[in-house]
């Protein structure tokens, strides 16, 4: 039988920038998308390609529009909800977890 | 533990590998594509260019946005990672 060393990884350490999103499993998070758009959500499920699996979902969609008659900016936001979502990782712009972010 | 300036680590910087090593721990810079800044201590990087970030502060249009505790960025959307000065 053979004894390797088996290298002590602290399981809680940020070694790669995945690490990031492994430990906001299970947590809610923060994710702004492409397109003005921003989900906040409990993470349930990752890879690699950042595909997610995000619960209890609130959907944040930032319009700018413009107002014809006095050409004044008004930006609009409008919310959605889902039970899960399942969001294409080549969207994603940031995740962050946001119980640190004030969120 | 101090550290050397950045001024003499730029000097030995000879690959980007070596320049992204050395910044690791430092303060950062991290232009995305769309043009957004985002200003952070650099956690730790992969070859995809995904970064983590701590203390994040996020700048659209030169002006301070959102601030994160940590930030995950998807290696996509940069543009450029710049080494700074610590903040005052």
């Amino acid at each position: 039988m053979t004894e390797e060393a088996v290298p002590v990884v602290e399981p809680n350490a940020v070694e790669e920038p995945l690490d990031l999103v492994r430990l906001s499993l299970d947590e809610r998070i923060y994710v702004k998308l492409r397109g003005d758009r921003e989900l906040r959500g409990k993470l349930h499920a990752y890879d690699g390609h950042l595909n997610m699996i995000l619960g209890d979902v609130e959907e944040t969609i930032t319009v700018v529009e413009i107002n014809e008659e006095t050409e004044e900016e008004v930006i609009r936001t409008i919310k959605n909800t889902a039970e899960m979502l399942f969001v294409r990782g080549d969207g994603v712009i940031l995740v962050s977890p946001p119980s640190r972010t004030g969120a | 533990m101090q550290q050397p300036p950045i001024q003499q680590q730029q000097q030995q910087t000879s690959s980007p590998t070596e320049f992204l090593n050395n910044v690791i721990g430092r303060p950062v810079l991290v232009k995305l594509n769309s043009g957004v800044d985002y200003r952070g201590i650099l956690s730790c990087l992969d070859g995809y260019m995904n970064i983590a970030l701590e203390q994040t502060e996020e700048y659209v249009n030169g002006q301070l946005k959102n601030r994160y505790g940590d930030a995950f960025i998807r290696g996509n959307n940069v543009l450029y990672i710049s080494a700074t000065k610590l903040r005052e």
